[in-house]
């Protein structure tokens, strides 16, 4: 099989010591960044970004996987421990795998959700190294049309399955959107939006943005409502580890969760919110203990999600790596990553990049086996993390935010756009709008325009060059679907 | 459109604190992003001779966007739409916001904009370090500038140092 051979050539990059070490730099650094909140691995590859720039994208691509996959370890560990979920994917972790650490079966919980995590990882990671050769082969098919179509299924669907209504997510998007043209024009060299700042023309730095939603953002609504911050730790005491009965009660669950997780993370706006919640559900109707769901805590309930919420992140890297196409804020960060790098997902990376490609997907089956080592032995040195006290971890947070964004440029209009964004961070937490359709907004705007005018300049002109082959005309119309949908089922339904 | 601001004040019933839930000034925020955005728009030119669409063409929908979303949102605003703010570690929404921890937090991320040249990145880092565990009801003074002068310092000698991103040291003393 090619993708064999491709996937021995991956292991080799991946194996090299080097490279094994950045691995594992990125495997502890994500599972520090899961445990704490406040900081989640968007933001800390975003911190990354100026740093990494230096180093061989191999390299950094293989950190920041481990990165990824570290935050929902390390989510997943908070989750039942402490009740409170480190990443979003782990919310559902917390229901009963919360309620187990509290009888004292912690232990068991933790390794179901780690053993799953790499169970459905690695699962995830076969069918992603089988699927995506294939789907970038299609995607030569794809012309500037089709690729704009599918931008605006992306943002519709984004828009408007995130957030508490469809305007506030459009309203997201389009201030994403807004952000994304300012700077000069790619193609015609005209300086847009910049108010005759000559610092403006490189645009809006990406990481000014990041570091103002999430980290001063996030700083100033938590510290103007901060609930004390007591920490209270289960003990992980008593039936330490998995029975054999929870192994019978947990393998079903971890297949179902990569069933769902991996498909659904794919799609665009599916995210690890929605398939660790249908999995949760499944599992509380399939299982044969039903009544332990909600009272003492049932493993099935904590084994489903965890292996949904891995497998939806193997699922973001299929549309990523071979479309270009990120689907959630941290996959939005890697496009940028791959851009800095003046590498462009798609196709053409396959072809050109085999190296990056490869080796990337080969240190996921690596990085899954390292963080199963290094989560359940040193689980009790993770958790000790929490003993941080607030005022200082937040603090922290905001220094490396200005580490970051100064560092980019030592220039005070991006500290000063900084905190302008945190403000507007701190709003969009206030009136609950939500923040991943601005970035995706600002990140993918300028590739949609690029698309949007190559295919009107092919056609010369004629807006209906949009709909001409088959494949725009019904991404076109499922983004019309998504955008409509909400409002039909509330017609039909009161008749 | 019907005037957000003619609106009567909420005679019924409502529940406690309606008006205070009716944020006009969002609508209005982001109506006025769009003209702006709009207006820079148009000074561009709409068309290229061959590319069909110029430069102009997609920032003034984008600005177009952004009006229209924003008068959307006036109306739901209007129609009486609820703003329940986001869940979030360490965050207890129950309570009533403390103004005194916003302002000190904002502070956070402003006073390094004006210190960061002058004194350099360290003394900066900890101001910004202080003033947010202040925000976060740190009453000892001292010990939070002695903690972020001290990550600073591991910062400036990581970053700038060691890893070549340009942060200032201490201009005062001469080191850049």
């Amino acid at each position: 099989m090619d993708a064999l051979h491709q996937l021995g050539s991956g292991f080799v990059v991946a194996l090299a010591p080097i490279n094994l070490l950045w691995a594992f730099a990125g495997s502890v650094l994500g599972t520090a960044i899961g445990v704490l909140p406040g900081i989640g691995p968007a933001l800390t590859i975003a911190l990354l970004l100026p740093v990494t720039t230096k180093m061989n994208p191999t390299g950094a691509f293989i950190m920041f996987a481990g990165i990824l996959y570290g935050a929902m370890y390390g989510g997943s560990t908070t989750s039942i421990l402490l009740n409170t979920p480190g990443e979003s994917g782990a919310i559902m972790t917390a229901l009963e795998g919360n309620r187990m650490a509290r009888r004292g079966r912690g232990a068991a919980a933790l390794a179901t959700a780690a053993i799953g995590s790499v169970v459905a990882g690695t699962l995830a990671t076969i069918v992603l190294t089988f699927a995506a050769p294939t789907v970038a082969e299609l995607a030569f098919v794809f012309g500037p049309a089709d690729y704009f179509a599918l931008m605006v299924v992306a943002f519709t669907s984004v828009s408007c399955v995130l957030g508490a209504s469809r305007v506030r997510g459009f309203v997201s998007l389009f201030a994403g959107l807004a952000l994304g043209v300012m700077g000069i024009d790619a193609q015609t060299g005209q300086a847009r939006l910049t108010f005759g700042s000559p610092e403006l023309l490189d645009g809006m730095e990406l990481v000014v943005v990041l570091v103002g939603l999430f980290a001063i953002g996030e700083t100033i609504y938590v510290a103007s409502r901060y609930s004390g911050g007591e920490v209270l730790m289960n003990p992980l005491a008593g039936g330490a580890w998995m029975t054999r009965e929870d192994w019978a009660r947990s393998w079903k669950p971890w297949l179902r969760g990569t069933l769902l997780g991996f498909p659904i993370g794919a799609l665009p706006a599916g995210g690890s919110e929605i398939p660790t919640f249908l999995s949760y559900m499944v599992e509380r109707r399939l299982s044969s203990k039903r009544e332990e769901f909600g009272r003492e805590g049932a493993i099935e309930g904590v084994a489903g999600p965890e292996a949904a919420n891995n497998a939806a992140a193997a699922g973001v890297l299929v549309p990523l790596l071979t479309l270009g196409l990120p689907t959630s804020a941290t996959a939005a960060i890697l496009l940028a990553a791959f851009q800095n790098y003046g590498l462009q997902p798609g196709p053409y990376l396959f072809l050109n990049n085999p190296d990056l490609v490869w080796g990337l997907i080969a240190s996921l089956y690596i990085g899954n086996v390292m963080l199963l080592v290094l989560n359940l032995p040193l689980v009790g040195i993770w958790v000790r993390l929490l003993l941080i006290p607030r005022p200082w971890l937040y603090g922290g947070i905001m220094v490396f935010g200005i580490v970051g964004v100064y560092g980019l440029g030592a220039s005070e209009l991006d500290l000063a756009f900084m905190a302008l964004v945190g403000l507007a961070g701190y709003a969009m937490r206030v009136y609950d709008f939500p923040i991943a359709p601005a970035l995706l907004g600002m990140i993918l705007g300028p590739m949609a325009e690029t698309q949007l005018r190559r295919a009107l300049a092919i056609g010369q002109g004629s807006p209906w060059t949009l709909v001409e082959s088959p494949l725009s005309a019904t991404l076109l119309v499922l983004a019309l679907a998504v955008l409509l949908l909400p409002t039909l089922l509330r017609r039909i339904r009161p008749a | 459109m019907s005037a957000p601001g003619g609106l009567p004040a909420p005679a019924s019933p409502a529940p406690v604190g309606r008006s205070a839930t009716r944020p006009w000034w969002l609508g209005v925020a982001v109506a006025v992003w769009g003209l702006v955005w709009l207006y820079g728009a148009l000074s561009l030119p709409q068309a290229a001779t061959y590319a069909v669409v110029g430069p102009g063409f997609f920032p003034a929908a984008i600005g177009a966007g952004l009006v229209v979303l924003g008068l959307l949102l006036l109306v739901a605003i209007a129609r009486g739409e609820r703003f329940e703010p986001q869940e979030a570690e360490d965050a207890d929404l129950s309570r009533p916001p403390s103004r005194a921890s916003f302002w000190m937090a904002t502070a956070a991320g402003v006073v390094p904009i004006f210190v960061i040249r002058p004194l350099g990145f360290p003394i900066a880092a900890a101001f910004a370090f202080a003033l947010t565990a202040r925000a976060f009801g740190s009453r000892r003074l001292l010990v939070d500038l002695a903690v972020g002068l001290a990550l600073g310092l591991a910062c400036w000698v990581l970053f700038s140092r060691l890893l070549g991103l340009s942060l200032p040291g201490f201009p005062p003393l001469g080191v850049s």
